[in-house]
């Protein structure tokens, strides 16, 4: 009998022949909970499909013991009926059902073959609820009456109520409030306690130190290190983290930086379902003209929010004062935000930045169709001209500019999108995530794009996840950590490890500075 | 490997199918009824019966496209057409300021639709279920549930009359010869922009085959008195429609909305003002379905236009729009508009009972969606 509960044994992944995991190891004692940590991008969710059964036994190599026997689940049925279960980053409940409704999901108590056993289901679920010392939760109210701190408790309640043994959490605390986690984390310890086996994934490396007793680190699909806690530091998990050269990708040329030509003050965003919870916490900066400013942070730390309340495009509520030049502009929507001389580059290419039955010339010119018209009917010459030289300009591989655009490449979509953002002729480019799932290739000339347009006196402000293109581009970089500054560097001798610190900063520290 | 061929080629010239679609359904009703169905006078008939469905479809095929639906469009007829009616009969106004007047109470009502949609955020779906009822009860109020008649003879003109055979002639020929002008001007542009150009004979080819249509619709249509008046303007939408959807910028606008609606709000185009003015030209469509209709029977029926809006939203899938919104054209909704208006001629030459047209045509509705469904499932999006 093995001292594991739980052993994942040189699991292989690939993907259309890239591999995603390569020969990675985990392994789970009763009562542990194992931290898992990596990069944006390092393989953790796809090891968690594999182990959850996302991906069936079969689909990859290696091996799973459960128990000292092989799981070879067929399905997250499979896996789950073993006593594994796992509780997604976004949390997966129907907020109209009632809290024991949403926690017997799939698993319901039923009498007479088939009608509900709301008693049961009831005492059950406030049984469950008070192991996990929530009291004064009505099981019989609907979930959208609780705050997403409950909302994660009960996506823990259901799990339990599935027997589950090993406890799977992605980014549990990611839309919590730091009150709500610190529950949250209390009852993982206690669960602990009771025997169950947690696998914690998250990138507040905080948590991660409160309450793992080993931590794995992964980068690139390969695994790096597996060590006990207390052997382990803040700063030794980041350098296992990041631990890679950038490699010359970046076009980089030298480029005049004049004075600040565009100021964001206060931007602060509200959650859109929880109004309590500030996404972005009263951020200011500013930016020059010909600057390259990257914004650095963990995946939800609010980057998005931050740039699309500049932008006048966050859906929810949102504050914010900008200056242009110096002068205050009023942008409460995308359409005045293009009128004062902004342009916003998504970062979901599929839902927010392609109209996918449209041409691609269509699509390159739809920011500014108006400007082909005269009374209200476009010249198609002059507009074909212009889609024509963009196309040329930026090597958008297409057949015809007439071409439905879904039936392109990542990378041509993404530079067909740009190109449209770029002919209202913005003075300040906002790109968030501009090389998301954009071949090596097409990244190269979006780079070279980029110097470009900074060397005629645009000003770009670039969102990414991607720490070496933050480090490779910027001139600047600013971090954001849960909504808030968390540092402010002149890109001269920056290290990831610089900017990965300032981004799991505690809040308390405050942003921090370099020289 | 040759079948797969065919199915591409009906992919592509989707139209192509349509036409096939109507022709056989003609022929076979032709066949049924003893040669009385491919006849001038009743395939004026049939015609002058689509012109409606066909006004109605014309403003419905933007809503579909722009991602929205209004089921309210057949109690706005009714109304509309009440309005004009009670302005001639009872109230005495004359035929062409009382239809004015309509014409701008039909656009405001759409405004107001498009308003309550977009700016109030109350689902379309819901404001036309609402509005079928509120318009069609307004109707009723107004009209004292009775019938109103008799519609002057200038307004009647309108939906009974016919185009002098000469000057329907002199149309098709202006209609033509602009046809090749446009065709040759695409090609030299195309040309000189080095874009893709189709064989010069799919040109003429299909150059030839317009004509032929024309030549032979209007001279059919003029052994019986002619084109009718309602069909002539139905014409004149179509070209007024299509211009709108494939040259302007806000036919692109309608596109974009309905294809991506996220996408098009962070271009900067105001999606929620594109989705009130595509409301509002369907108010407008309403106005004229009402006016053509009052005009044809000569008189406003408090009922007139019921079950309208199911016609029209028919005539658009069977043309050949996404459900989804973001395609669709003008004449595939026509096509549409005539398949379902063959069907009911048909049908009723050949005296088959109402209870079986409603059943096949609901059949042929769900059958056409399912072919298009199959043809366009190797599509993303």
């Amino acid at each position: 009998m093995s001292e594991y509960l739980f052993e994942m044994r040189d699991i292989v992944k690939e993907f259309s022949g890239v591999r995603a995991l390569n020969g990675i190891s985990l392994s789970v004692r009763p009562g542990e909970c194992v931290g898992l940590c990596g990069e944006n991008g390092a393989g953790k969710s796809t090891l968690m499909k594999v182990l959850s059964g996302v991906y069936p036994h079969g689909t990859w190599e290696g091996e799973i013991l459960f128990d000292g026997k092989p799981l070879k689940a067929a399905s997250v049925r499979d896996s789950e009926a073993a006593g594994i279960v796992i509780i997604h980053q976004e949390l997966m409940l129907v907020p109209q059902l009632s809290v024991a409704e949403n926690i017997f999901l799939g698993n319901e108590s039923t009498k007479f073959g088939g009608v509900m056993d709301y008693d049961t289901m009831y005492a059950k679920a406030e049984a469950l609820l008070a192991r996990l010392k929530l009291k004064d939760v009505n099981v019989a109210a609907p979930v959208m009456n609780y705050g997403g701190g409950y909302q994660q408790l009960f996506e823990i309640a259901k799990a339990l109520a599935k027997n589950a043994r090993l406890l799977i959490l992605d980014e549990p605390s990611s839309s919590l409030t730091s009150a709500e986690t610190d529950i949250l984390l209390s009852i993982i310890e206690d669960l602990k306690r009771e025997g169950v086996a947690c696998v914690y994934i998250s990138h507040k490396l905080d948590e991660v130190a409160r309450v793992c007793d080993t931590v794995t680190v992964i980068r690139d699909g390969k695994h790096i290190v597996t060590r006990p806690m207390a052997e382990m530091t803040t700063h030794s998990i980041i350098t296992a983290m990041v631990g890679r050269e950038i490699e010359n990708l970046f076009p980089r040329v030298e480029h005049a930086i004049g004075e600040v030509i565009f100021e964001a003050r206060h931007v602060t965003c509200w959650d859109v379902t929880n109004p309590e919870r500030k996404r972005v916490d009263d951020i200011s900066f500013q930016l020059r003209k010909g600057e390259i400013l990257g914004i650095a942070g963990l995946v939800g730390a609010g980057r998005t929010e931050l740039v699309s309340a500049i932008f006048g495009a966050y859906p929810g509520r949102s504050e914010a004062e900008l200056l242009l030049e110096g002068k205050p502009i009023r942008v409460k929507n995308p359409e005045q935000a293009i009128k004062a001389g902004l342009s916003l580059v998504p970062e979901d290419r599929k839902r927010q930045g392609i109209v996918p039955l449209l041409g691609v010339g269509d699509n390159i010119t739809l920011a500014t169709l108006s400007h082909y018209a005269r009374g209200g009917t476009i010249d198609r010459q002059a507009e074909l001209q212009t889609v024509d030289t963009e196309i040329k300009r930026l090597r958008v591989k297409t057949a015809s500019p007439e071409l439905a655009i879904v039936g392109l490449s990542g990378g041509n979509q993404q530079k067909a999108v740009l190109t449209k953002m770029l002919l209202p002729n913005p003075k300040v480019l906002i790109l968030d995530e501009p090389t998301r799932g954009v071949d090596v290739g097409s990244k190269y000339d979006i780079y070279t794009l980029m110097f470009e347009l900074v060397g005629r006196g645009v000003s770009i402000i670039m969102v990414s996840s991607e720490m070496p293109e933050v480090l490779g581009v910027s001139d600047r970089v600013l971090v954001v950590g849960e909504g808030r500054l968390r540092g402010d560097f002149q890109n001269v001798g920056l290290t990831q490890e610089q900017v990965l610190a300032a981004a799991i900063s505690h809040a308390a520290e405050g942003p921090a500075h370099a020289a | 490997m040759h079948s797969q061929k065919i199915q591409q080629l009906f992919v592509r010239y989707k139209i192509l199918a349509l036409l096939i679609a109507v022709a056989l359904i003609w022929v076979f009703f032709h066949v049924k009824t003893d040669q009385a169905f491919i006849t001038p006078n009743n395939l004026s008939n049939l015609f002058r019966q689509m012109a409606i469905t066909g006004m109605l479809a014309c403003g419905m095929v933007f809503i579909i496209i722009a991602g929205e639906i209004d089921l309210s469009i057949g109690s706005q007829l009714g109304l509309l057409g009440g309005v004009v009616a009670i302005l001639t009969v009872n109230m005495g106004w004359g035929t062409w300021p009382s239809i004015g007047a309509v014409l701008v109470l039909g656009l405001m009502i759409g405004a107001f639709n498009g308003f309550v949609v977009t700016r109030m955020r109350v689902p379309s779906f819901i404001v036309g279920l609402g509005g079928m009822l509120a318009f069609r009860g307004i109707v009723l109020y107004v009209t004292g549930s009775s019938t109103i008649a008799p519609a002057p003879d200038d307004l009647i003109a309108l939906g009974q009359g016919f185009v002098p055979p000469t000057l329907s002639r002199w149309i098709g020929g202006v209609i033509f010869l602009a046809l090749i002008g446009i065709t040759v001007r695409r090609r030299v542009r195309r040309g000189k922009l080095g874009l893709q150009q189709g064989s010069v004979w799919v040109d003429i080819a299909r150059l030839v085959a317009i004509g032929v249509v024309m030549a032979g619709f209007i001279r059919m249509l003029n052994d019986a008195n002619g084109i009718p008046i309602p069909v002539m303007i139905l014409l004149a939408l179509l070209a007024v429609f299509t211009y709108v959807s494939t040259q302007t910028v806000f036919g692109r606008h309608v596109y974009a909305v309905g294809g991506n609606m996220e996408a098009t709000r962070l271009s900067g185009v105001n999606v929620g003002r594109v989705k009130l003015v595509v409301f509002a030209i369907m108010g407008l469509m309403c106005a004229f379905a009402g006016i053509i209709t009052v005009a044809r029977t000569g008189s406003g029926s408090p009922s007139a236009g019921t079950g309208g809006e199911l016609d029209a939203i028919s005539a658009c899938f069977i043309g050949g729009t996404s459900m989804r919104g973001g395609s669709g054209t003008v004449y595939g909704a026509l096509i549409g508009a005539l398949v379902m208006a063959s069907l009911d001629s048909g049908m009723q030459l050949m005296d088959v009972d109402n209870s079986w047209q409603m059943i096949i045509k609901g059949v042929i509705l769900v059958l056409a969606v399912w072919v298009d469904v199959l043809s366009g499932s190797n599509r993303n999006g």
